[in-house]
């Protein structure tokens, strides 16, 4: 279970407050989605959950299965199965999609106490789960993400993530930047992850990506703090009548 | 010439009477020279030219800051002291030339190598030894030397290095590899040039090699400079390489070295038309390192295609000098250069291109990159573009950076421990420029080297 309770959270270099006071659960098995307009602490969360710096927690608590996140390494925090998948995927000029994939993946099981996969078997694994994400393995031979186009860099990440094997997801509005086929991919693998085992949060700016991903839960985000949560049709009503009513609220 | 422990001084005449006092390098240097003329090889033709080079150092001592080749080197500053001429005796059973080889180009079949152990021939096989009994060593060459060996070093001598360097290394070389790859030929595996200490202590080195590539022949050139037994050396290397027509010649120098080593090398070459070279070298180490290359296009329709890369620590002093003579048109260079520099290490880029007035058509690109791992380590690129021809396409660029913050929090956020993150951002940085070695087994042997070299604590968490 993911608890967030009263978290502060401001930027390390300026004297500015992001999260004011948010507090948020998540079970095991569940997929919330968080909506929020711009501004309002969307990415900091999902940063600050993967452990980046440029953020000073304030106060608050913030803990995966009852273990504090907080002060936890990056690498750490993916070992205990924190997974974010990026907004803004990253490049990496001269390394080999596979190479990254593979060490990402031997160095989580190794910190999780099972055996390194051999290259035959990481490559049966790769080759499975690529392919379900319409990825050619000629592209992961590429340096990772270079010259990719957005939809490629958003499957990319899902590939990750389903090799890492993840049991808190984050997505980080996956759907920028997608057009309607990639983000039925996209979705289809993120879908394809869900389990009884596994809780994801969904950030989003727009309700759409929860047609394909459809959540338990829908948390309205704005000015630093959880302002409603409902149910999935929190989320077509939010699409009706904006984020104003809570903006509002927040001011 | 100077007595003993007395610092000689010496008048020039300039608009107003300069004194250059000379440093304790720089007397014992010439009075080196003095004790050894009588030995060194080669007839009076060489004896005249070695007395009038030993002159002209004379004259200008060591290369230092007030030389604009020389600006970021000062050995007049930096070398404290010559070591003593090393004899080439060796000291004890070092490694053997197939050892050094399995060990610095593991995984390589070699045509074939030449080994110099402190310029004394220590041994030679495949090509080196296969077609008749020509030696490969200078040294028994240059009694007798064939006319376009003695043509070739008397241009090198006189043009090829008249700074003081260059003007030591005339003075001094005894030995050097030659080779002459008769036109056609094409050799697929590397040919391979070793050049060890042999022992005994601290001691100085000159050599000069010549290799004569004919019209059309094949060939990959690789010179490895390295310890055998770990004594430190001052190192003069220079190779003159006259590559013909519609050759195809691609050249790896590896340089390695400790903290009280210096090495000092220059390659002079001059291309044919229609030919391609491709040079790359690589410098791992903590000493002083200067990398010159003089190249002229002296024929159309060639290639040039350079990489360098270097990973130095500790006050490690890497230096990568170019200069590029585009003196006919219709030709193209390439150069990038890639360094990693940690601790108070410093690297050091000058890349001059000239584009003769007739050399139209010419297109010349250029880079220079450097990945800081340490707040005191420093790079200085100066790139000088000389452009006198209308109808070209010149470019340069240079950077230096640290490592990227966000990438590391990418392959963290993936899992990978920072060392390993860092490991990985470096070895994609240096990796582009090793790339450039179109040889499998080369490619992969030096980035083996530069995988050694951070493995060895240079990105520690």
């Amino acid at each position: 279970m993911l608890e967030i309770k009263n978290l502060h959270v401001k930027l390390t270099e300026e004297d500015k407050a992001i999260l004011k006071g948010l507090s948020l659960t998540v079970p095991k098995g569940e997929v919330h989605a968080i909506m929020g307009p711009n501004g309002s602490g969307k990415s900091t969360l999902a940063h600050v959950l993967a452990g980046r710096d440029g953020y000073d927690v304030t106060d608050g608590l913030m803990s995966w299965n009852g273990e504090s996140l907080l002060g936890m390494e990056p690498e750490e925090r993916a070992a205990k199965g924190v997974f974010l998948a990026f907004q803004y995927p990253m490049e990496i000029p001269g390394v080999a999609g596979l190479t990254f994939l593979r060490t990402a993946t031997n160095a989580v099981r190794k910190k999780r106490g099972q055996p390194e996969l051999s290259t035959p078997e990481f490559m049966k694994v790769v080759r499975d789960k690529a392919s379900k994400l319409n990825i050619d393995i000629e592209m992961l031979k590429r340096p990772v993400n270079v010259g990719f186009s957005g939809g490629e860099k958003k499957r990319a990440e899902i590939l990750q993530m389903a090799m890492l094997e993840p049991t808190l997801c984050v997505l980080d509005e996956t759907d920028s930047g997608l057009d309607i086929d990639a983000m039925k991919i996209v979705s289809e693998g993120v879908n394809a992850l869900r389990s009884p085992d596994r809780a994801m949060l969904v950030i989003t700016h727009y309700q759409r990506l929860l047609d394909y991903i459809v959540p338990d839960r829908v948390h309205v985000l704005a000015d630093g703090r959880i302002q409603a949560s409902g149910g999935k049709e929190l989320a077509l009503e939010l699409e009706r009548s904006g984020y104003a009513e809570y903006k509002g609220k927040a001011a | 010439m100077a007595q003993d422990g007395v610092v000689e001084a010496l008048k020039v005449e300039r608009p107003m009477t300069v004194q250059i006092v000379r440093t304790k390098a720089e007397t014992a240097l010439i009075q080196a020279y003095d004790a050894v003329e009588r030995e060194l090889p080669g007839g009076a033709w060489l004896k005249a030219r070695r007395s009038a080079a030993i002159g002209s150092f004379a004259a200008q001592g060591l290369p230092n800051r007030r030389v604009e080749e020389w600006k970021y080197t000062d050995l007049r500053a930096g070398l404290k002291e010559m070591y003593p001429l090393a004899t080439g005796k060796v000291g004890g059973a070092g490694h053997s030339a197939e050892a050094i080889i399995a060990r610095i180009l593991p995984g390589v079949e070699a045509s074939g190598f030449v080994h110099l152990e402190d310029g004394r021939g220590a041994g030679f096989a495949g090509i080196f030894s296969s077609k008749d009994d020509t030696s490969p060593y200078l040294a028994d060459l240059l009694g007798s030397p064939p006319a376009w060996l003695r043509a070739e070093l008397e241009r090198g001598m006189a043009t090829g290095g008249t700074d003081g360097i260059g003007s030591l290394n005339a003075a001094f070389f005894a030995n050097g590899v030659v080779l002459d790859i008769p036109s056609r030929l094409e050799i697929d595996q590397p040919l391979v040039m070793l050049f060890t200490d042999g022992g005994e202590g601290r001691g100085s080195v000159f050599s000069r090699s010549v290799i004569r590539v004919g019209d059309g022949a094949k060939v990959t050139l690789v010179e490895v400079h390295c310890g055998n037994f770990a004594a430190a050396r001052q190192v003069s290397a220079a190779t003159q390489l006259m590559v013909g027509r519609g050759a195809m010649v691609t050249h790896i120098k590896f340089v390695e070295t400790e903290a009280d080593d210096v090495h000092t090398g220059k390659w002079d070459v001059r291309l044919g038309s229609e030919a391609t070279y491709r040079p790359f070298q690589m410098t791992l180490g903590s000493g002083l390192v200067r990398n010159e290359l003089a190249l002229s296009f002296d024929g159309q329709h060639s290639t040039l295609d350079f990489g360098a890369a270097f990973l130095a620590g500790d006050r490690g002093h890497i230096d990568t000098t170019l200069l590029i003579d585009h003196k006919v048109g219709h030709c193209t260079s390439r150069e990038l250069v890639k360094g990693v520099l940690d601790n108070a290490a410093r690297g050091i880029f000058q890349g001059k291109v000239i584009v003769q007035p007739n050399a139209q058509k010419t297109d010349g690109k250029q880079m220079a990159q450097a990945l800081m791992l340490s707040a005191d380590a420093e790079f200085d690129s100066k790139p000088e573009l000389e452009i006198y021809a209308d109808d070209v396409v010149c470019g340069h660029g240079s950077t230096s950076a640290e490592l990227d913050d966000d990438l590391l929090f990418y392959l963290r956020a993936r899992g990978i421990p920072l060392a390993e993150a860092k490991s990985l951002l470096v070895e994609s940085f240096i990796g582009e420029a090793i790339d450039k070695v179109e040889h499998d087994g080369l490619r992969e042997a030096m980035m083996g080297h530069a995988r050694r070299w951070l493995a060895a604590g240079h990105v520690g968490a």
